[in-house]
Parts: structure tokens; sequence; C-alpha cells
């Protein structure tokens, strides 16, 4: 609240383009502009990045105040009396001759460009009004790089901004890549080919404002203005990172990141966008299926019903059990509890081993809304200490948070021995390693922050988290780990594991749970909704296919209690691509895809409660989820408090 | 007199329309006499090659982009050394209303209008063009184009070589 | 009195032979009106069905023959199917008073020419006139559509408006044969077409006559370009067919009452009476033709102020013109 007030103080007032602009101090007269909505041409300039003024493209004219004549705008902090105007001939006709300069050595190559139409610079260059060359010289070239399976190299389209290397070894603490030479012989790449080495290369893609680097796994695949889009959430891992997944005739091309700044900021891992594209596996279950027969719904569910009620007459209550899992969406998830009560089994089982069972019970028990920390609170973080976790798997845009608070000078202590030096070398920082969390001296620092992992947490430990004053998040295993973890200690869920491996459980229904093969094992009836073709789909003798997140509307909750909407992008259905053996498309078009009689796990789930005799709700989230039903999915999510949400919504 | 006007008015309509009885039809009997085109005539849609035979189409969807009715669609790819192509490339010609903006989007004078009007078929879906019906073995118009030569890329050069470039920078040297 | 056997043969024969020379010049009307508008057009007109097209109107008797009978389901059926005869059989009935040729003495009897010979024969094609605007009107009603019976409303408009100069024009013509039967106008002008006494009765006559056939410039009922097809919007088929060939014989049957008023009828130098009637009942269908691939369609305003304050005035001061003229000749 001091900081608001002592902001207030100092906002310089200028004028741009004839209107008056209160600008906090310290920010550029481009991000002045920016927040008017005047739009001033940029590329090395990036709002996560700051400023270089290395491109010269956002040059403006100041009329009068204490600075006069063309100036860069990005370069230029605010100040009182600035006179700015944008659209000065003067400043017009710089902006077009660096356009031009810029593109004296850019290729003629958009048609065979992946990032044609989606290219900030073939959108200054138009708006600029450079259309044709006028420089007859030769253009210079360089020799691209292998840069590893996911992302293209093509250096004669570079312009300088140095976007990449700045992201690159200041954001992301990387160090095998970097700029070389001089002069108009710049060249950004590495000493020698290979793959480039950072977890977060990818964000090379989407930082860079022409296309030297662009995503090799979606090359030559479609054109932006052809995408289906929507704004999505990752599935990857519980930190819920916002993404655009690209599609196109009905196949998922690649995922892009998409700003949200109290999650992941403006970057993705490449964990998350360079995942396998399962949702296109052919492989999947497309239809339901009775013993390896395809089924019609409605078959499938009176199967399933009939022989887990047969399992409950011959083997008692609680001899079916019920799994979900930490990627099933809230809305399934929520529904869950009603499923379990139609058949007669305990509470539905979440986590796999008791440890984890009960660390996520402690974690979800003990983070409400003040003390739970989000991504920015881990940016912002006076110390950090990362309790048994290797956040390269559980959580890697965290990792980049950490760096971020890192630069700011905050110690990173690594504690336990899950979590190993290598995580933190990843991303060019420096920490400290302790066994044990009592030897975190983290009251003596502002503002800090520990980051646990459910994984391998000891429960005992992850229960006492919050006496030391810390913010906390805790790191569950899938995109709706805190969800699943509320649910689970609401109702007592037991680990899943050890249930199946008793002996006692008959009738197993996995929904969307990744079971080993090994615990299937002599259980009479095993049904499995799901959309990957996963052990237990293999096994089951009853598959209800379910929709992959990208062919449904879901919500996530991530591992800070935020629940996320994600929309759908494609429509479910086998990919065109392969369809055909000729290669063409069908020429025959039918009124729905072929494979795409999918259901969304919430609505299997409702069906095969009303056909068992309950009454679901209408809607999948309401009742006391109700808020959630509305979540804006370009907004920020709804953050939900681990203790306080029961009795609150 | 406004009388005598419209009646001469009226007559030298009628004198107008008697000389034409007798004019020369300019009808064309259509089936059994047939106009040739000018050669910039809008009729069906070809997609030609450049003059090392390989195809010009690189997919790069312009051509898709601008069609107003939607009748063009494809699924680019990429073949060995880097060339990009179309995997498929469809004409829906039954959709199409030959308005050219297609061939004028086309950065590599791939697709091509020709003056062959006659696209009759029994089947409406014969109409449908697959990119086999499409390709041609020729360069069209502009027979000697070759789009990969002036990119700025290396496909069917090494780097460097191709049309207004100058060979790659050694970065590693340190004179400025 | 018991009629004379032979003399009904030749009336049925008459009848008959009138029926189809009528029916097929309508037919072929119509064929050369397509190719005529064709040639002021610089096309080729329908030149594909039989030699030069001739059997075109063949092929469009089996069209119109072998298409649906519609009856819009909100229209009054029976009067729907009556209009088209309402339309068509009064032109033919027509026919049965203009005499087209010179009486031939056959097997001792005079045979005149003409169906019948009444002396009330042009009062006869008032009415028959009049009645020919129900079509119009019943066409237009029984349709239930607003394009049918806004067509219709101007017809009905139209056809009494220019009923009136028409009856008008005819008067000086009455005067000067001082008879109301067709042959002794006919016959009266044995030396000089009444033309040449009534310039002004004959151009009432023709305008007036193009107005009753609702032809182009006149053919505001129709009137494509702003009610689709007016009066016979809702008509297809054979019906509509009957509406179409009305209009045909309708031409043929007005451009030889106008011969027979103003040209003479068949008289004629050199050549047979039946001969010079026809070439000018033709004559003026061609004339028709003509003036409807050259004028454009009138205003409605346009169309009534020319009627009520044109034509009918003109044909009025034309009577009382011919009545002082014969006053004072002393033909009277």
């Amino acid at each position: 609240m001091r900081e608001c007030i002592f902001i207030k103080v100092l906002m310089p007032k200028l004028i741009i383009d004839k209107r008056e602009v209160d600008a906090p101090e310290g920010v550029s007269v481009l991000e002045a502009a920016q927040s008017v909505g005047i739009v001033i041409p940029h590329f090395c300039w990036h709002p996560a990045l700051g400023k270089a003024g290395a491109c010269r493209v956002c040059a403006v004219k100041m009329l009068d105040g204490p600075v006069k004549g063309i100036q860069m705008s990005c370069m230029l902090p605010v100040q009182e009396g600035m006179v700015v105007s944008t659209t000065d001939p003067d400043a017009v006709a710089m902006r077009r001759q660096v356009i031009e300069w810029l593109m004296i050595n850019h290729p003629h190559d958009c048609p065979v460009c992946d990032e044609g139409g989606e290219c900030q610079l073939q959108d200054f260059t138009i708006a600029g009004g450079h259309g044709i060359r006028r420089f007859d010289g030769p253009k210079r070239t360089h020799v691209n790089q292998y840069l590893g399976p996911n992302i293209e190299h093509e250096m004669n389209r570079c312009i300088q901004c140095y976007r990449c290397v700045r992201f690159y070894q200041e954001h992301a603490g990387g160090s095998d890549f970097g700029v070389m030479g001089s002069a108009g012989r710049v060249y950004f790449g590495r000493f020698e080919h290979g793959p480039l080495e950072s977890p977060f290369s990818g964000n090379l893609v989407d930082i860079c404002p022409t296309g030297v680097f662009t995503d090799r796994t979606a090359r030559f695949r479609a054109r932006y203005w052809d995408y289906d889009m929507a704004p999505s959430v990752c599935p990857g891992c519980s930190v819920g990172c916002n993404i655009t997944p690209v599609a196109r005739y009905r196949e998922l091309l690649k995922i892009v990141a998409r700003r949200n700044d109290r999650v992941n900021g403006w970057f993705i891992c490449d964990r998350g966008r360079f995942a396998p594209k399962e949702a296109n596996d052919p492989l999947r279950p497309r239809t339901p299926l009775v013993d390896g027969r395809e089924a019609s719904w409605e078959e499938a569910e009176d199967a399933l019903l009939r022989r887990l009620n047969e399992i409950v007459e011959l083997y008692g209550e609680g001899s079916v059990l019920v799994v979900g899992s930490s990627r099933l969406p809230f809305e399934g998830a929520s529904l869950l509890p009603l499923l379990s009560g139609v058949l007669s089994s305990g509470a539905p089982g979440w986590f796999a081993t008791r440890r984890e069972t009960r660390a996520a019970h402690a974690a979800v028990s003990l983070m409400t809304r003040e003390n739970g920390a989000s991504m920015a609170d881990v940016m912002n973080a006076g110390c950090i200490a990362i309790y048994e976790s290797d956040l390269r798997e559980e959580g890697p845009m965290l990792l980049l948070a950490v760096r971020q608070a890192w630069r700011r000078g905050a110690p990173v202590l690594l504690v336990g021995e899950h979590s190993p030096l290598e995580q933190t070398r990843a991303v060019g920082i420096e920490a400290v390693q302790l066994h044990y969390m009592e030897e975190a001296p983290l009251a003596i620092f502002d503002r800090p922050v520990v980051i646990a992992g459910t994984k391998h947490g000891d429960p005992e430990v992850m229960a006492m988290l919050d006496r030391t004053g810390a913010r906390i998040a805790a790191l569950f295993p899938g995109p709706n780990g805190f969800g699943a973890a509320l649910l689970s200690a609401e109702q007592g869920g037991g680990p899943v594991g050890a249930a199946l491996a008793s002996g006692r459980v008959k009738g197993l229904v996995a929904v969307e749970a990744d079971i080993p093969a090994e615990l299937l094992e002599g259980i009479p009836v095993v049904a499995a909704l799901d959309w990957r073709a996963t052990s237990a789909v293999q096994a089951a003798a009853i598959v209800l296919p379910t929709t992959a997140p990208v062919e449904s509307d879901g919500t996530y909750v991530n591992f800070e209690g935020r629940a996320q909407k994600f929309c759908r992008v494609i429509r479910p259905g086998l990919p065109v691509k392969g369809l055909d053996p000729a290669g063409h498309p069908p020429r025959v078009h039918e009124a729905a895809p072929p494979g795409g009689d999918l259901r969304p796990a919430w609505r299997v789930i409702s069906d095969l409660v009303r056909l068992a005799g309950g009454t679901p709700p209408e809607e999948p989230l309401s009742g006391r989820w109700a808020r959630l039903a509305g979540l804006d999915p370009e907004g920020e999510g709804m953050v939900l408090g681990g203790r306080v949400l029961p009795n609150d919504a | 007199m406004r009388v005598v006007d419209d009646i001469t008015a009226i007559l030298t309509g009628l004198w107008t329309t008697l000389k034409h009885i007798l004019r020369r039809p300019v009808t064309v009997q259509y089936p059994e006499e047939k106009r040739t085109p000018s050669p910039r005539y809008r009729a069906r849609i070809i997609l030609t090659r450049d003059p090392d035979g390989g195809e010009r189409c690189v997919a790069c969807y312009l051509c898709s982009a601008a069609c107003p009715v939607d009748c063009i669609s494809m699924q680019a790819e990429e073949v060995e050394g880097g060339r990009r192509r179309a995997a498929w490339f469809r004409i829906n010609f039954s959709r199409c209303i030959f308005c050219g903006l297609c061939a004028e989007a086309c950065p590599t004078t791939a697709i091509q209008m020709t003056p062959d009007y006659e696209i009759c078929k029994r089947d409406v879906m014969d109409l449908v063009f697959e990119k086999e019906d499409l390709l041609v073995a020729h360069g069209g118009k502009d027979a000697r184009y070759n789009f990969y030569r002036h990119a700025g890329i290396g496909v069917t050069q090494p780097r460097g070589e191709g049309a207004e470039e100058r060979p790659p920078v050694d970065v590693r040297g340190l004179l400025p | 009195m018991m009629p004379d056997p032979v003399e009904i043969a030749f009336v049925i024969a008459k009848i008959g032979m009138v029926l189809f020379v009528i029916l097929t010049l309508a037919a072929y009307l119509v064929y050369a009106e397509r190719r005529l508008l064709a040639w002021i057009q610089d096309r080729k007109g329908p030149n594909r069905v039989g030699p030069q097209g001739l059997l075109q109107p063949l092929a469009d008797l089996v069209k119109l023959l072998t298409k649906e009978d519609v009856c819009p389901p909100a229209g009054d059926r029976w009067l729907f199917f009556l209009a088209p005869a309402m339309a068509a059989i009064p032109a033919i009935m027509t026919f049965a008073i203009v005499p087209f040729g010179a009486p031939l003495r056959l097997a001792g009897r005079d045979l005149p020419l003409q169906v019948a010979d009444l002396n009330v024969g042009l009062l006869l094609f008032m009415a028959l006139s009049s009645i020919a605007v129900y079509g119009v009107a019943l066409g237009g009603w029984a349709s239930n559509s607003k394009y049918a019976l806004l067509g219709s409303l101007r017809g009905l408009a139209q056809l009494i408006s220019y009923e009136l100069s028409m009856g008008l024009s005819l008067v000086p013509a009455v005067m000067l044969a001082r008879s109301f039967r067709l042959s002794d106008i006919v016959a009266a002008q044995a030396g000089c077409w009444f033309i040449l006494y009534q310039p002004l009765a004959f151009v009432v006559f023709l305008v007036s006559i193009l107005a009753e056939c609702k032809r182009i410039p006149f053919d505001l009922p129709e009137a494509e370009g702003e009610l689709v097809a007016g009066f016979h919007t809702e008509y297809s088929g054979m019906r509509f067919g009957l509406f179409f060939v009305g209009e045909y014989i309708n031409i043929i049957v007005l451009g030889g009452l106008a011969a027979t008023f103003f040209l003479g009828g068949w008289h004629g130098p050199v050549l047979p009476g039946i001969l010079w009637f026809w070439g000018k009942a033709l004559a003026f269908a061609f004339l028709f033709i003509w003036i409807r691939g050259t004028l454009p369609r009138l205003r409605y305003d346009q169309l009534m102020h020319f009627g009520w304050k044109v034509l009918t005035p003109l044909a009025l001061v034309n009577i009382l013109a011919t009545a002082w003229w014969l006053f004072l000749t002393g033909g009277a």
C-alpha cells in the first residue's frame, strides 16, 4: 500500500499525440504510449525483457520538454512536461527508413517462412509503407545451425534486435547461445551445431519478431489466419501456464505461450511447448468398447453399470474403486464422488502412493488465499527454498520465476535429497543445498517463498510449512492436482496403489487415471474413461473414450489453487491427415467427423450417475462450484484457498 | 412543337430498330463456333512448374487466403532439401468464380489462369480438382522465373549463391 | 324456319378454318416476335428447333402442356382456373364478326367469308372486349398474390380507360358507313379507305388497341421489371399458355379489325381479297412487334393522362368534326 502512494507522488505528466498521459516514474515513453493505446512500432523492446535500443524503429519526435528532436521512445524514460508526437513527419520518415534498412538484408522468402502471417516485421513493414525494395545490391547471408529437433534456425532473416540473446542469457540463464561477430556480420547462435540446452529455448520462437527461430515441430503446416486457436491451459504440470494450442484440419500442430501475468507471464517451458501431441495419436480410444468390441455409448454404459453392480452384489460394498487423477479436469473431478456413491464404493482414489496422498492433503489444507505463492510472488521473493523437488520435472516455469528472483538478489536454497543442483544450473543460478527444512533461514528475509513438491516431500514437513512464515507453492503431479487434492482431502481419499495391491478391489473405474499395468492384473472388471491409450484402457473390458483437453472446455486448478478455464480448440475427430491413403482429404463430407463421437469425462460420469439412478447436476460446475462456471478463459483465473473454500463458496 | 418533337422521336426510334433488323447478328453459335479468348482470359486454373521442372507452388496459403469463395484448400509439407510444397492441393471449380485473385496473390507465379473456359462435368464431384489434375508440365506465362533463386535462402542452390546474394558471412572473422 | 343444312355445314367449316388459322397464326406470331425482337437486338433468336427454328412453337406447346399446373394454395381455385379462359375465349370469339375476304360464289350460293355477319357486329366487338377485362381481373384476384393483384388492378383501369377512346374512335367509321355491320363498313370502303377520311380516328384506334392488347408501351399489367409478370405471375403450364396465346390472338384480331375499320378490309387491287385482308392484319402484327422492340414502357400516370386527357378528347373532337363535315356535305 505504501508503495502505491509513493508511485502516485511521482507520476510525471506528459503529452503524447495531444493526449495527456500520467505515467509512473521510470517507464519509457513507449510504454506510456502503449498504456493509452498508442502503438509505436518496436522490435527490440519487449515487455518482459525491457529495452535494448538496437532496432531504432520506435522513433518519435519530442516537440517540447526536457528532450528535443527524434528520440528512441523505448530508451527514453518519461519526464514531466514532455510533448511527444508519434505521427510527426520526421518520426514517420525515420521509422520508414529504419524499416527499409532492416529489409535490405531480409530475404524475400515469406511464402516459405513459417512466421509469415504472424510476423512483426511483416506487419511493421507494411504499416510503415515500405512496399518496394529500392536498394538492388546483394544481401548478406549466413549459414544456419542445427538447434535441435524443435527449433529451426534461419539467420538470413535476422534483423539484429537482440531479443533472442537477451531472453536466452539474461532471462533464462542459458549459456550455450549467444551473439557473435560484429557490424553487419552479427550472428545469433551457438558455437557449434547442437540442440539448445535451456529448458526454455522454445520461447525464442515466440519472442523473435521475425522468422529466425520457428517451431520445427509444426514446420510448413499452416498459416496464422487458418489456425484453430483458443485460450487454453497447459496440461503438462501443475503450474497451469496459459497457452494457445494451434490446430488445423483437426490436428494439433503446436503450442504457443499466452500471456497471463499472474501465472506464467509471457513464456512457457519447452516441456509444455514441445510435449508430444497426444491428442493426434491414431491409437487413441475413439469408440466405446465392450470386451474389445465396438459398441454404442448406451451399450457400453449399460455394460459398465451392470458388471460393476454384479461385483458389488458378489463382493459387497467397497469392492469397486473409482479412480480419478490430477489430469482430470475439475468438471469431471467434482462429479466423481457422485459416481462412487452410486457404485457403493468409498471415496474415489486420486493419488498413487500413501505418501503422495498425505503430502497432497497436507499441502492443500495448509494453503489459503493469503499464503499461497503465485508465480508473481516467486518472482518477487526475497528468498526461495525449493523443498524436495526437481522443478525441471514438477514445474519448469517456476524455475524461470526463481531465476528472476535470484537476479534481484534472492538467495536460492535447495532442501532435501530430491532437489538436485542441476535444476538451478539449467537456468544459470547459484544455489545452496540444505538437508532439512529447519536449516533454511527463511525468517531473516523479506517475502520468503517455499516451493515444495508433493512427489517426494515428507507429509509431516509439508504440514508444517506454513509455520515458516513463507508463502507456499506446492507442486502436484498434474494440471488439476490442486483440485484433485482438494476433493481427496475433503472425502478422505486413500492411495490407489495400496487399495489395488490389497486385492480387495474387484471392480475398477479409471477416469483419466494412469495406473501401472501390474496393479491391474487380477481385477475382474476394469472400466476406463480416457482419451489416451493408457495401460488401464488396454486392460479394460469397457472403454469409454473421452475428449482430450484441446477438444473440450474445462477447468484446471493449478498449484496455487487458481482455477483457470480452457476452451475447445479442435472438434473431436481423427485428423484429416492420414484419413485417406492417397494423401488427399476425404472428397465426401459427413456431418460428423470420423472418430469424433467422444464425450467430455464429466458428461460420461454424469450419464453413468443418471443411468444408475442418481441425480447428477445439470451443469458440471454447479452448487458450490458454480462460481467457477463463469470464469473468463482469458482472465487471470480465480484462486481457491485450500482451507477456506469448502465453507466459503 | 412538343408533339412534333415527340412523334419525331418515336419515328426515329422505329427507324433505328428497323435498321437493326437488317443488321448481321453478333451471336456466336457456341458449340459449333468457338471464340479464341485472349491469353489473359481468366478460366481454368493451373499449377505451373519452374524452369528446372520443380513444382512452383510452395503451399504458402496465400491463394486460399485471397480466395473470396474459399474454393482453394491445401496442406503444406517439407520435402527433402528443405523445399516446401503442397502435400495436397484442391480447387473446387464448382465454387470458383474465376476472379483471378489467387493468381494475383501467388508470390511464385505457380497458380495461373488459362483461357480454357470449358469446364463442365456431369458430376459436380468431378469439378473438385486435386493437385494432380492442376499440375502442368510447363511454366505458364512467366516461364523463366524460379522463386527459390530469388528467395534469399538456400534451397535450390547453396546458401549465398542465389540471385542478389553475397557469400555467407564468416562469423569468426575479426576484421571490421 | 328450318336452317339450311348446307348453310350449317358451311358455317361449321368456316368456324373450323378460322379457329385453325387463328391458333396457328398466334403460335407462329410468338415465333415471329421472338425472331424479330432478336434481329432488332442484333441476335439470332430461336433457330434450333427445326429448320430456322420453325418448329419452336410446337416445342413451346409441348413444354407448356407438360409443365406442372400450379394453383397457389391461398388462391381461389375456381376463379383461378376460369380466368385464362376468360382471357382467351372472347379474343377468339371476336373474330366471328370479321369479314376476312370477298364473298365467294360457291355452288350457286353467295358465301360471305365471315362467320357471323351481325347487324350489330361492332357492338358485339365492344362487348367482347369488355368481357376480356375479366380475364385480367379474375386472374389477378384469384392468385391471391400482391404482384398479381397489382397487375390486375392496373389492367382493369387501363382496359376500361382505353376501351372508351377505342369505342369513340370507331364512331366516325360507323357514321361514314351508316351501319354497325362490319360487312357494310368494308363495303363502304370499296372506293376509298376510311383512313384517308379519318386519319385521326385511325391513330386513336391504333394506340387504343395497343393498350387493349396490353402491349409495350402499355404493358403495365404485366410489367416484368416491377411486378414479376403482373396478373399472370402465379400461372404455369398451359393456363399461362392460354393467357399468352390469348394475347397473340388479340393482336391478330385487333389487327384484322383495324384493317376492317380503316384500311378497307379485304379490298385491294390485283390480289384476291383474302390475301389483302391477312396481309393488312399481319402488317399490324408486325407493327406491334416493331413497336415493342422500340419503345419503353409508360409510367402509370402517363398512361392514364394519355388515355383520358389526350385520346378521349381527341376522339370526341373527331366525332364532332365528322358530324359537322357530314352535315356540311349533306351526307346525313
